[in-house]
């Protein structure tokens, strides 16, 4: 099932499917997350500068994509904690495409009202770039 | 018996699925699996032990392995100490016919993973180096390819006479039995039944993937 937010940890169950997101990937905003993390590389920002690097154009820097599973993860749990996040870059994603987020809750844990979480980030093209988990604490 | 015949835990190290959670997953989400088969990147996972969670889930979990070779990934079923010592499976560029050969001799049995795919798929180094004898079965449908990838794999497989089984290729939780492979009529409890039933060439792979409406 498909929460589209949770305030607690019981209404979580086991095989919950967060909300898919598609985030804003643009140009404009990924320039704009390098400048505030101080993560200035042109493969990030300047699409001709990432093709000479190999890539098939700028690429979504990995730190953004793991902050956006974060904000994915805040906005369908917003009272939650994220105890742990962890990401594999499989593939890069591209500036200026269409992303789509995906996680779901694969185990809960009555005791310390902790859940974990599988996260995906998929390409345009359908290949999945980064999958990761989470494991995220409720406090009530 | 549908069993996913390409998985990867966290034994690998771009896997990030707990074996206790799929088995939790698969129940949960009533998905039709029977098994799956842990096939971690460049190793055999000797030690790990599941049968507990056989028992608990009432699934047959078995341990294969994914290894690397010149014309991309290929699974290997039934692997053996004595094909462990004459393979090197941390090696990423074994030749192919090795591979093959000394599988067979090992009485295991080895087909490439995700053919389709660029780089790491057999049918696009068949473009480049042409056809490698002793390969009769592949992974025609798998839970990683994007759009067109399974499709070129069934085109040449069919084009090559190649037999075709289905596996996942999830590295996470959610992803298991996306694809799988359908053994009809038979009973595969442990690696030699899996062995012989894909010498026996009895089987065919099944797409699962989630649609809109699920």
């Amino acid at each position: 099932m498909t929460m589209s937010t949770v305030s607690g940890f019981d209404e979580v169950e086991l095989g919950d499917e967060l909300p898919t997101d598609t985030p804003d990937v643009s140009m404009k905003q990924v320039t704009s997350f390098c400048h505030s993390a101080k993560h200035l590389f042109e493969r990030f920002t300047d699409h001709d500068a990432a093709r000479k690097e190999g890539f098939p154009g700028a690429i979504v820097p990995g730190i953004m994509s793991q902050g956006l599973l974060a904000a994915m993860i805040h906005k369908w749990a917003p009272g939650c904690t994220i105890k742990s996040i962890d990401t594999v870059f499989r593939g890069s994603l591209i500036v200026d495409s269409t992303i789509t987020m995906t996680g779901a809750v694969t185990d809960t844990d009555d005791d310390n009202k902790t859940v974990e979480l599988d996260l995906t980030i998929v390409a345009e093209d359908g290949r999945t770039g980064v999958i990761g988990t989470a494991l995220v604490e409720f406090l009530n | 018996m549908l069993l996913d015949l390409h998985t990867h835990s966290v034994q690998s190290d771009d896997g990030r699925a707990k074996v206790e959670n799929y088995c939790k997953w698969i129940r949960k989400k009533e998905l039709p699996l029977d098994g799956f088969v842990l096939t971690e990147h460049r190793q055999f996972d000797s030690e790990s032990d599941y049968r507990h969670l056989e028992d608990e889930y009432g699934l047959v979990i078995l341990k294969a392995s994914e290894v690397e070779s010149d014309f991309g990934h290929v699974l290997v079923f039934g692997v053996t100490d004595e094909l462990q010592a004459t393979l090197d499976f941390t090696d990423v560029r074994l030749p192919l016919e090795h591979v093959l050969y000394q599988s067979h001799q090992a009485g295991a049995f080895a087909a490439p993973c995700h053919p389709g795919r660029k780089r790491v798929g057999l049918f696009s180094h068949y473009e480049q180096k042409g056809q490698v004898d002793g390969v009769h079965t592949v992974e025609v449908l798998n839970g990683g390819s994007i759009p067109g990838e399974d499709d070129l794999s069934l085109k040449m497989a069919a084009k090559y006479k190649y037999k075709g089984f289905g596996g996942s290729d999830s590295h996470v939780v959610s992803r298991i039995g996306y694809c799988a492979t359908d053994f009809p009529e038979q009973k595969i409890y442990n690696m030699d039944d899996l062995v012989n039933a894909l010498e026996g060439g009895s089987f065919h792979a099944v797409s699962l993937r989630p649609t809109q409406s699920d």
